[in-house]
């Protein structure tokens, strides 16, 4: 299991985490290369079905940012999305996933520092659960 | 023959089967692109007939079978009232489970292409509904899925989320429930003696059963569809559309819908179809119906606290259930864009939980615990489309 390298999907709302990432990158902070960033408008937009899809295709982990609570562009779209990614963390835990590897995290625009930690701390909670169920049953 | 000719005229993938009967035809069309066969509300239907006669080409031949389902559906074509005596006009019954004595090897016996039109409800869950899907798809010039359970997997799919698969199931039902006489705990029997088998040897001869599979899959994952009927079971207004194509077909020529229609839906939500009225109210509760006293007859379900399925449902059934203040359940499986019937659901009610006023201060756990009201939300939210949903089945963390 010491060779696994996990694939991660990482939604990144616009107007804070996606600014939060860049700004990890201008500031050349290291970390993992396992993630792919998708850039949604809102964390609200990160439908649950995209996730599950992600999922479907062989993610081994998903984690979704957007702005800190009383943040957000459109007021409310974090809160909506909390209540959601809540719902459908139990409903990958009665399909028989780890909760663990969906994770929803709050990181600013000025936040590079906390996306380097949330993203490196993910891929080592992702490289300790090993290959998703999904790609091993397949396989 | 005429109108056989015509039939194979029309759906060119009969001639190439027939050409080249590789065992690749039966191969299922993946993520196959339906269309919405969109009826306009009061379109008329034909009533009876009368004296409508057997067709100019001579009668057509109709097989209906019933795989992994409750027989609902088998049933549901007498639905139909006299309109049926239409169907005895225009074609001879080869097979109906419920109602006419076809054996699958009088099927067997026929050309391929023999039968114009076969009817399949029930998911496919065992080794007999796939032979016998299998079967039918190479006899028929027509295979219409028809239900829920055909189309979208249905209750039997729940089977999925048993991690343990059909041999966890057949362990818990056939020795550990109290009410069976091979109850473990009370016979004194070994395990290996109360189970079914698939084949077991009697002094007169080999004894077969169908095998039962882990995974229940809905009929389009397992043989090529031609259209779709949803429903649990389908409305009576969705079977007259069918009967009235294929009435039509037969007796004028007229041309059939496009291959992959979904008959009887209209492209919008259930909530369209709906008599109530929403008043966006926010809810902290959830209630099952019979737990709330006097439900408000023309206020939405989902403001009362009901948790309804209508939003992320396609109409086209008429909104019975909510009309008998009874939430919808999404039998008839998701709007057209969406692959995803629970998650488009859940992602709509989960929005009606208010912003509290400590909501920044909250962390995940809390947010948890507000939504842990709704119990079982892969069931309910995927109580008929867990075949097509985007996982499918239980999964095993760690299972290599």
């Amino acid at each position: 299991m010491a060779d696994f390298e996990p694939k991660i999907v990482a939604f990144c709302c616009n107007w804070c985490s996606y600014a939060g990432a860049d700004g990890a990158g201008v500031a050349r902070m290291q970390m993992p290369t396992n993630f792919r960033v998708i850039r949604t408008m809102c964390s609200a937009r990160v439908d649950p079905e995209h996730v599950l899809r992600a999922f479907s295709k062989g993610a081994d982990g998903v984690l979704i940012l957007g702005c800190h609570p009383a943040d957000c562009h459109y007021i409310g779209g974090n809160y909506r999305a909390r209540r959601r990614i809540a719902l459908l963390r139990m409903i990958l835990d009665q399909y028989g996933f780890d909760p663990k590897r969906m994770k929803l995290e709050w990181v600013s625009a000025s936040e590079g520092e906390k996306f380097q930690k949330t993203v490196t701390e993910f891929v080592d909670t992702i490289k300790a659960l090993g290959p998703s169920p999904v790609r091993s049953e397949e396989a | 023959m005429g109108f056989i000719d015509k039939v194979k005229g029309i759906f060119k993938r009969s001639d190439k089967a027939e050409a080249a009967p590789a065992p690749g035809k039966e191969a299922p069309a993946k993520e196959a692109v339906t269309k919405v066969a969109e009826f306009p509300a009061d379109s008329p239907i034909d009533g009876y007939v009368p004296g409508l006669g057997a067709p100019p080409g001579g009668k057509i031949n109709l097989a209906i079978y019933w795989a992994a389902g409750c027989g609902g559906c088998d049933v549901s074509v007498l639905d139909t009232d006299e309109k049926i005596l239409n169907v005895s006009d225009m074609s001879n019954i080869v097979m109906w489970p419920i109602a006419v004595d076809g054996k699958e090897k009088d099927i067997e016996a026929m050309e391929d292409g023999e039968i114009t039109v076969a009817i399949i409800n029930g998911a496919i869950r065992n080794s007999e509904n796939e032979h016998m899907a299998k079967l039918l798809r190479k006899k028929s010039q027509i295979l219409v899925s028809y239900g829920a359970c055909a189309c979208l997997g249905g209750s039997p799919a729940l089977a999925n989320l048993v991690p343990g698969g059909h041999k966890e199931i057949k362990d818990h039902v056939y020795s550990k429930v109290p009410s069976s006489a091979n109850f473990l705990a009370d016979s004194g029997k070994k395990i290996e003696d109360v189970m079914p088998r698939p084949v077991y040897e009697a002094p007169e001869g080999t004894l077969t059963l169908p095998v039962l599979y882990d995974t229940v899959k809905t009929l389009d994952q397992t043989v090529d569809v031609d259209y779709y009927i949803p429903g649990c079971p389908p409305t009576q207004k969705s079977i007259a559309q069918l009967l009235n194509a294929l009435v039509g077909f037969v007796y004028k020529g007229e041309a059939l819908p496009p291959k992959g229609t979904v008959i009887g839906v209209l492209a919008k939500s259930l909530c369209e179809e709906c008599h109530r009225h929403k008043e966006n109210r926010r809810i902290t509760n959830v209630y099952e119906p019979h737990e709330v006293m006097n439900v408000d007859h023309d206020l939405c379900l989902l403001d009362q606290g009901i948790l309804c399925l209508g939003a992320g449902t396609i109409a086209g059934c008429g909104a019975p259930c909510t009309k008998a203040d009874q939430p919808c359940r999404g039998c008839y499986g998701p709007t057209q864009p969406v692959s995803e019937q629970g998650a488009s659901v859940f992602t709509a009610i989960a929005s009606l939980f208010p912003v509290q006023a400590n909501d920044a201060t909250m962390d995940e756990d809390d947010m948890d615990e507000i939504m842990s009201v709704i119990n079982d939300p892969l069931g309910y939210f995927y109580a008929f489309s867990m075949s097509k949903s985007l996982i499918k089945r239980a999964v095993k963390e760690g299972g290599q």
